[in-house]
C-alpha cells in the first residue's frame, strides 16, 4: 500500500449514546480505490461523515493527511471531494451547472476571497472531465439524474481534491446510468490518480473495479481484495438470510427491495 | 404627481422605500432558498414586541427591536440545529409568544400611542431624517456583510451539510444569515410595519424564482423587483392617499402573480438534455 492518507486507529463514532461504528482500525493508501459495503445501518454513512470531519471519534483516533482529526472540522475538508447521497440536495434549486460546480471552489478559496477567472477555468476543466462542459449555462433541475450526478462529481473535482468520497452515487439511477457513473469514477481514479472511497449497496457493480473492499456492520468485518472479502461465510455473517448467492452474482435481499 | 417629488417628506419616503425594498429583496433570496420564510414572520412580530416594550419603559425602541429579533432567530436556529423540533414549530411558538408579549406591553400603556401602531402597520411617509440615517446605516451594514460572505451564503442556502463538508464554516454562516434577517426586519419596521415586512422579504425573491434558473440572475431580479415595487408603492400611496405598507405589498403581490403567469419555468419544462 502507498503512504496511508486516511488512518482509523481503534476509532469509535456515535451520537446520542448510540455507537454507530466501533473500534475501527483501517488504513487507506494514496491512490487506492476502496469500496465500502455493508447492510443498512452498518455505519457506512457514519464512516463518510467521519472522513469529512463532521464527526469526531469518541474513542481512538482518526488521522487524515497530516492531521489528527480528534476535533471536528479540520482544515483537511477542502482536500476531500464529496458526492452526497442523491436526494439530499434540492435538485430544483435555481442554479446553473457552472454555478453549482463553482461552489466546489468556495471551500478551497476560504473566507473573504472571491472566485476569479482562474477558478472558473478550474470549474470548466472539471466539467470537461465529466463531459458536461456543453451544459454550463443549463439549469441543474433540467438535467437527468445521471447528468446531475456528473455535475456533482465535477463540483467535487473543482475542489482539486486528493480524495474523492462518494456516498451511494448510483442510488435512484437506471442500470445503464449506474454503470456509466461507476465507469466515470474509475476513469477519474486512473486519470487523475485520485484516492477513491466509494460507499455503496451494490457489491456486484464495484467488485471488479475496486482495489479493496471494506465490509462494515458497526464493526469492521473484513477489509481486503474483493476475492478475500466476498466469501459466503463472511457475507452470511454480516447479511444473514438477506444474502442470496446465485451462480454469477451476490444479491442482497434488502437492496433488491430498496431498488425495485 | 411630479410636484409631490419636490417635498422633503416625499424624498425621504422614496429613499427609505428604495433602501428597504432593496435590502429586503437581497436578504429574501437567501431566506427563500434556505427555506426560512416563516422565520421572517416570527422575527417581525418579536421585533414589534421589542418596540412596544421600548415605548412602555421609555427605552430606545429600535434597540429593543434588534434584541428581541436576534433572540428569536438565534433560539430558532439553535433549536433547528439541535434537531429538537422542526423549525416551523419552534418559530410558530415564538411568533405567537412574542405577539402576546407585544399585546401585553401595549395593554400596560396608560394612553394610546400612535407611534407604536406606526411600527405595526408602517408609515413610510412620516420617516424622519434621523430614522433615515438609522435605516441607511443598518442597510449598509447588512448589504456589506452579504457582499463579503455571498459565496458562503449561497452555498449554505443550496446545501448546508455539503458546504460544511467542503470547509465552509457553515454553522457560523447560518447564524450570520439569521442575524441579517433580524436586522433587516428591524430596518424595515418603520417603513412597512411588522405585519407586512415579511411580505417584503418573501415576495420579490419568490417572484424572481419564477423567472430564472440562475442564482446570480435571481438575486438581480429580486433587487429590481423589490426596489421598484417599494418606490412605486410609495408613489401610489401618496398620490391616491392610501396607506403605504399595503400599497407596496399589494403591488408586489400583483407582480408575483403576473410572474407565475409569465414564468418561463412553467411555460417550458422540456429538458435540453441528451441522456447520459
Amino acid at each position: 500500500m502507498n503512504q496511508p492518507i486516511i488512518r482509523f486507529d481503534h476509532a469509535s463514532f456515535g451520537f446520542s449514546g448510540v455507537i454507530a461504528l466501533k473500534d475501527i482500525s483501517l488504513s487507506i493508501g494514496a491512490g487506492e480505490f476502496v469500496g465500502v459495503i455493508g447492510p443498512n445501518g452498518s455505519g457506512k454513512t457514519t464512516l463518510c461523515r467521519a472522513v469529512l470531519g463532521l464527526m469526531a471519534p469518541i474513542e481512538g483516533h482518526l488521522h487524515i493527511f497530516d492531521c489528527a482529526c480528534d476535533k471536528l472540522r479540520c482544515h483537511h475538508r477542502a482536500k476531500i471531494g464529496y458526492l452526497p447521497q442523491k436526494g439530499v440536495v434540492d435538485r430544483n434549486f435555481p442554479v446553473t451547472v457552472l454555478e453549482t460546480v463553482m461552489m466546489g471552489r468556495y471551500g478551497a478559496l476560504g473566507l473573504f476571497s472571491r472566485p476569479g477567472a482562474h477558478d472558473r477555468e478550474i470549474a470548466m476543466a472539471a466539467l470537461a472531465h465529466v463531459s458536461m462542459e456543453g451544459y454550463k449555462d443549463t439549469a441543474l433541475g433540467h438535467l437527468s439524474g445521471g447528468q446531475q450526478q456528473r455535475v456533482f462529481i465535477a463540483r467535487a473535482l473543482a475542489q482539486q481534491p486528493k480524495v474523492l468520497l462518494l456516498d451511494e452515487p448510483t442510488t435512484g439511477l437506471d442500470i445503464t446510468t449506474q454503470h456509466n457513473v461507476i465507469e466515470l469514477v474509475q476513469h477519474l481514479h486512473e486519470e487523475l490518480k485520485l484516492t477513491v472511497l466509494l460507499i455503496t449497496h451494490d457489491i456486484n457493480m464495484i467488485r471488479s473495479r475496486v482495489d479493496r473492499l471494506v465490509l462494515l456492520k458497526t464493526r469492521l468485518y473484513a477489509a481486503g481484495p474483493p476475492a478475500d472479502v466476498l466469501k459466503p461465510d463472511i457475507l452470511s455473517a454480516v447479511y444473514g438470510k438477506d444474502l442470496v448467492i446465485t451462480e454469477k452474482d451476490l444479491v442482497i435481499v434488502e437492496d433488491y427491495h430498496h431498488h425495485h | 404627481m411630479l410636484e409631490l417629488l419636490t417635498y422633503d417628506f416625499m424624498q425621504r419616503s422614496l429613499l427609505a422605500a428604495a433602501m428597504v425594498g432593496g435590502l429586503c429583496s437581497v436578504v429574501g433570496v437567501f431566506v427563500v432558498l434556505r427555506g426560512l420564510a416563516f422565520v421572517g414572520a416570527g422575527t417581525s412580530h418579536a421585533a414589534f414586541a421589542g418596540v412596544a416594550l421600548g415605548y412602555l419603559m421609555g427605552w430606545p425602541p429600535l434597540l429593543l427591536a434588534i434584541l428581541f429579533g436576534l433572540a428569536t432567530v438565534w433560539i430558532t436556529g439553535w433549536v433547528e440545529e439541535r434537531g429538537r423540533m422542526k423549525l416551523d414549530v419552534s418559530i410558530g411558538i415564538l411568533y405567537t409568544a412574542t405577539m402576546a408579549l407585544a399585546i401585553l406591553f401595549i395593554g400596560l400603556m396608560k394612553t394610546y400611542n400612535a407611534e407604536v401602531y406606526g411600527y405595526l402597520f408602517g408609515s413610510v411617509l412620516s420617516v424622519s431624517s434621523d430614522e433615515l440615517r438609522v435605516i441607511g446605516g443598518l442597510a449598509i451594514l447588512v448589504l456589506g456583510l452579504i457582499l463579503i460572505f455571498s459565496k458562503e451564503l449561497y452555498f449554505i442556502a443550496f446545501d448546508q451539510e455539503m458546504a460544511d463538508a467542503s470547509g465552509i464554516p457553515a454553522r457560523a454562516i447560518f447564524f450570520l444569515l439569521l442575524t441579517l434577517v433580524a436586522l433587516t426586519v428591524v430596518v424595515s419596521l418603520k417603513t412597512v410595519g411588522a405585519i407586512l415586512v415579511f411580505a417584503m422579504i418573501l415576495i420579490p425573491a419568490s417572484t424572481a424564482y419564477q423567472l430564472t434558473h440562475s442564482l446570480m440572475t435571481l438575486t438581480l431580479y429580486s433587487v429590481i423587483i423589490g426596489t421598484t415595487t417599494s418606490v412605486a408603492g410609495v408613489m401610489i400611496s401618496a398620490f391616491w392617499d392610501v396607506p403605504s405598507g399595503p400599497a407596496i405589498v399589494l403591488l408586489a403581490t400583483t407582480v408575483f402573480f403576473l410572474s407565475i403567469l409569465l414564468s418561463p419555468k412553467r411555460m417550458k419544462r422540456a429538458a435540453p438534455a441528451h441522456a447520459h
